[in-house]
């Protein structure tokens, strides 16, 4: 037999002083009186003291133990384990993003959604069972399948908020296959609703009760925020910033932009309704930092007032261009800022290290292992074989990846390519009917671009996205750039870094100022930390650096708090909100009480009227 | 100083003689009709002559008819002993009025009946005390209507105190009896060694016993409630009881049976009893009480 509730043991402690009540000796009134053999025999035809003074004949005393180790009994609330068919099993869904920590509810959206759900616990039969899910950036099981209330009490109270955005079709699916091969089911989603789109879950017959949190939208957030080069001073800095309404009101506040913790600029900005606003900041950047943007702004959502960049001094880029002669490329090259070009007719095995390769219609005899950009080149294990192409018409290009950003291929003809299969480590970028013509992908830790024509054998030099494209590249394939692009991490998602040196541990400071042991893959020398649910600058030390990363939320579909009374799942199915259910608390435990109240009392009255 | 009886009371009592079952047995002479033959009015039974006899009781009519001297016999008038057990003991002094005014007012009344009645009366106060010595002495067979008063004197000077035994102070009145009489038991018989020996040893001796059991309207009805410890007035012995209103009639039922078992006990050995508390008007108890269970008449 176990026990839901074993701190009730400590009423045990009253069963000594019910024993205590009979030790006590009464305080009598001494009278003279002529004789007491009339009373010596009164007691003994009633049987009233003396008998009743021994404990070992009192069955009033047996009786009363009894009742009251019967009632903590009842208060520790035991169970025998066993397993029930036929109960009902219940899937909790806490929502525990960012979202969630908005305080229009009191306490906040996710104490108000763990106190329903705790109210849910109370509501089950005993041959019910319940799952508490946890969705976050990550769905994490708190509770597997159980009856036991206690342990469910528990889960539910070791769910915690977090920053991230929520992942509600991973924990959808989750709780699908939970409740599968179960006649009676029902899956509980404790939410805002505030959550990417569900159109990718579609599953219109699945129990799903929406109780739904949130009741005002009143929030202001940062959706946006990047650091870029000055485009005409590359020593400065402009930092992108946009803040979204949410509310219903037009709000006017005021942007904070610091480094560091310095304060650079305060910036005053108003926000129509529901609608969003661009902000520019321009400054002036002498040293590695982190540029952190706050709204003044009081709103019921506060995590998104903040977010954070760690921004890097530009590194110059050394670019190696093997070729046999392309003023086109080479001048596109050049046009860089930030590109330090070395021009070589063949790749020598004893060239000193660069950053990035351009390899212009050449076979190097040794492949180098920095970023490479290709033309006509391939590695042999690059591709499955190649076929020369005729005229190869552009009929499709992918314009969302960041090489080809602004990059047109509109009025480019080539003359001929090399036809490949796209390789498993390759996206294909621009495609011909035939063959893809620009590939880009990461084979091992080397990033490369592949393009399958000779510049020269086209008409793409003479357009202006030829070299809008060559300072896409060099920006994708810089490897300083990569790695600074890494030092900003959506809330939730992994950080993944490569540490330069041969660093086998490091420590590493979250926002809170807890610090633990960093996890560093010893065969990559890589840095893998999945835990990113709070918001804020995380410090790496790797004992002879300090590496930055700024987690931010970040996300427009968490900073829209308003409350949504439904909720679409795919195409067709929705789940429209619930009105809270009306669960029955246990009550058994206050009668339980009250049955030691009227115990109490009888004893007192039972002493009282012989007075 | 009161007098133990009202003058009042004194007259209507002389009105009242004691009545005896028994003949008296007394060698002393009295106004009792007894078995012995002797001189008196009341005649008896006629014997043969013979010499030596006197001559004046000779019945001259029959030696006329019958030529033969007869003597006539006559019943010979004794006294009746009256003695009174009196409970002198510690208990007897509670009440209002005491337990022990009462007895003693009893004892006043039928010692002053006995004495009109030119009975001899014995009062046998006990526990003995030594203090009272001389006073219980003088109250031993005192004879005559004109010691009453010196008896209501030494009547009136006995203070209870000390621990009653009853059985044997009855047992031991009995043995020193010469002869047998009236015997009036006044106590309240709460006595943890019984009362049973006393009075069977009474009614061996050939006493004719009359038990009045006085107890006070707290015995019987008490008015005190809740934790109380109680301390016997004789021999300190200690009682706990928790005692409420709601117990009452288990109380009283207690009482009750006590006094059902002394009077059964009393009723199985010829013996006349009553019970009555101190508060009880005297008049009501010796005019009407005794006089119905014929005491006296």
């Amino acid at each position: 037999m176990n026990f839901l509730a074993p701190a009730a043991f400590w009423f045990a402690a009253v069963l000594p002083v019910v024993v205590l009540f009979y030790l006590l000796k009464r305080k009598r009134v001494v009278r003279l009186v002529p004789s007491t053999l009339l009373w010596q025999k009164f007691l003994a035809e009633t049987q009233a003291s003396a008998p009743f003074q021994r404990l070992r004949h009192n069955w009033l005393l047996l009786l009363q133990l009894l009742l009251l180790i019967l009632a903590i009994l009842a208060l520790a609330r035991p169970y025998l384990a066993h397993t029930s068919p036929g109960g009902q099993i219940y899937v909790v869904v806490l929502d525990a993003s960012a979202s969630m920590q908005s305080t229009d509810e009191a306490p906040s959206r996710f104490e108000k959604a763990r106190a329903e759900a705790l109210k849910l616990v109370d509501a089950m039969r005993a041959d019910d069972q319940m799952v508490v899910l946890q969705a976050a950036a990550v769905t994490e099981v708190k509770q597997s399948p159980t009856s036991e209330k206690g342990a469910l009490r528990r889960a539910l109270q070791n769910c915690r908020v977090t920053d991230t955005p929520t992942r509600l079709t991973e924990a959808l699916k989750l709780a699908e296959t939970l409740i599968q091969n179960r006649s009676s089911a029902e899956i509980h989603l404790f939410s805002d609703g505030a959550a990417e789109d569900l159109s990718a879950f579609e599953n219109s017959g699945l129990p799903v009760v929406y109780h739904q949190l949130g009741n005002r939208s009143e929030n202001l957030g940062i959706t946006a925020l990047d650091v870029r080069p000055h485009p005409d001073d590359p020593s400065r800095r402009v930092i992108f910033a946009t803040v979204s309404n949410f509310s219903t009101n037009t709000v006017t506040t005021q942007l904070e932009l610091s480094f560091d913790t310095a304060l650079l600029e305060v910036k005053s900005i108003s926000v129509p309704a529901r609608e969003s606003a661009p902000l520019i900041f321009v400054a002036t950047q002498e040293r590695d930092g982190v540029f952190t943007i706050k709204l003044s702004a009081t709103d019921d959502l506060a995590i998104d007032n903040t977010a954070s960049f760690v921004s890097l001094l530009p590194q110059p880029v050394r670019v190696l261009m093997v070729s046999g002669g392309n003023r086109f490329l080479e001048r596109a090259l050049r046009a860089i800022p930030s590109v330090e070009l070395s021009v070589a007719p063949a790749l020598g095995a004893t060239a000193p290290d660069f950053d990035l390769y351009v390899l212009d219609n050449v076979l190097p005899a040794s492949w180098p292992e920095g970023s490479i950009i290709a033309f006509r080149s391939a590695h042999p294990d690059w591709f499955d074989g190649s076929v020369p192409l005729e005229a190869p018409a552009i009929v499709d290009w992918k314009g969302s990846h960041p090489l080809l950003r602004f990059v047109h291929f509109d009025n480019v003809q080539i003359s001929e390519s090399v036809g490949v299969k796209t390789p498993s480590w390759a996206v294909p970028l621009v495609e011909s009917p035939q063959s893809p013509l620009m590939v880009a992908g990461e084979l091992g830790r080397q990033r490369i671009v592949w393009i399958g024509f000779d510049p020269l054998q086209s008409t793409w030099p003479l357009r202006v996205s030829f070299p809008i494209f060559m300072a896409n590249a060099v920006d994708w394939l810089n490897p300083s750039s990569i790695s600074a692009r890494q030092l900003t991490v959506p809330a939730g998602s992994p950080i993944r870094m490569a540490l330069a040196g041969n660093v086998t541990q490091a420590q590493l400071r979250l926002p809170d100022g807890t610090q633990i042991e960093a996890e560093i893959d010893p065969v990559r020398g890589e840095l893998l930390f999945g835990d990113t649910s709070k918001q804020g600058v995380y410090r790496l030390n790797t004992g002879t650096a300090e590496i930055l990363f700024a987690v931010n939320l970040l996300n427009a579909a968490e900073s829209d708090t308003t409350p949504r009374s439904e909720l679409q799942f795919g195409r067709y199915a929705r789940v429209e909100a619930s009105t809270f259910r009306r669960a029955s608390l246990e009550i058994w435990r206050w009668v339980a009480v009250l049955a030691l109240a009227v115990l109490m009392f009888e004893w007192w009255y039972y002493h009282r009227r012989t007075a | 100083m009161k007098p133990i009886l009202s003058p009042e009371l004194l007259r209507r009592l002389e009105q009242f003689q004691l009545l005896s079952k028994r003949r008296a047995k007394s060698s002393a002479k009295g106004e009792r009709r007894s078995r012995s033959r002797g001189q008196s009015v009341e005649f008896a039974d006629y014997k043969s002559y013979t010499p030596g006899d006197d001559f004046r009781y000779l019945d001259w009519n029959l030696y006329g008819r019958l030529d033969r001297l007869f003597l006539k016999l006559y019943e010979e008038e004794r006294e009746l002993p009256v003695t009174i057990f009196l409970d002198a003991s510690e208990s007897m002094a509670f009440g209002n009025p005491s337990k022990f005014d009462f007895a003693r007012q009893i004892a006043a009344a039928v010692g002053y009946v006995a004495l009109c009645g030119f009975d001899r009366v014995s009062i046998a106060a006990f526990p003995d005390s030594m203090g009272e010595a001389a006073v219980r002495g003088a109250l031993r067979s005192v004879r005559g209507r004109k010691s009453a008063l010196t008896f209501f004197q030494n009547l009136a000077a006995l203070t209870p105190s000390g621990t009653a035994a009853l059985n044997e102070a009855l047992r031991r009145g009995a043995l020193m009896t010469r002869q047998a009489g009236t015997a009036v038991v006044l106590s309240d018989f709460l006595d943890p060694s019984g009362y049973e020996t006393g009075l069977g040893a009474l009614v061996a001796r050939g006493f004719q016993v009359s038990a009045v059991q006085i107890l006070t309207q707290e015995e019987v009805n008490p008015s005190t409630f809740g934790d109380l410890r109680l301390v016997d007035s004789e021999n300190g012995w200690q009682e706990e009881v928790t005692f409420g209103r709601y117990r009452l009639g288990a109380y009283q039922q207690t009482v009750q049976n006590f006094c059902q078992r002394l009077r059964e006990f009393c009723q199985g050995r010829g013996i006349s009893f009553f019970s009555t508390t101190s508060d009880t008007p005297l008049e009501s108890l010796l005019l009407k009480q005794l006089r119905q269970a014929e005491v006296w008449g």
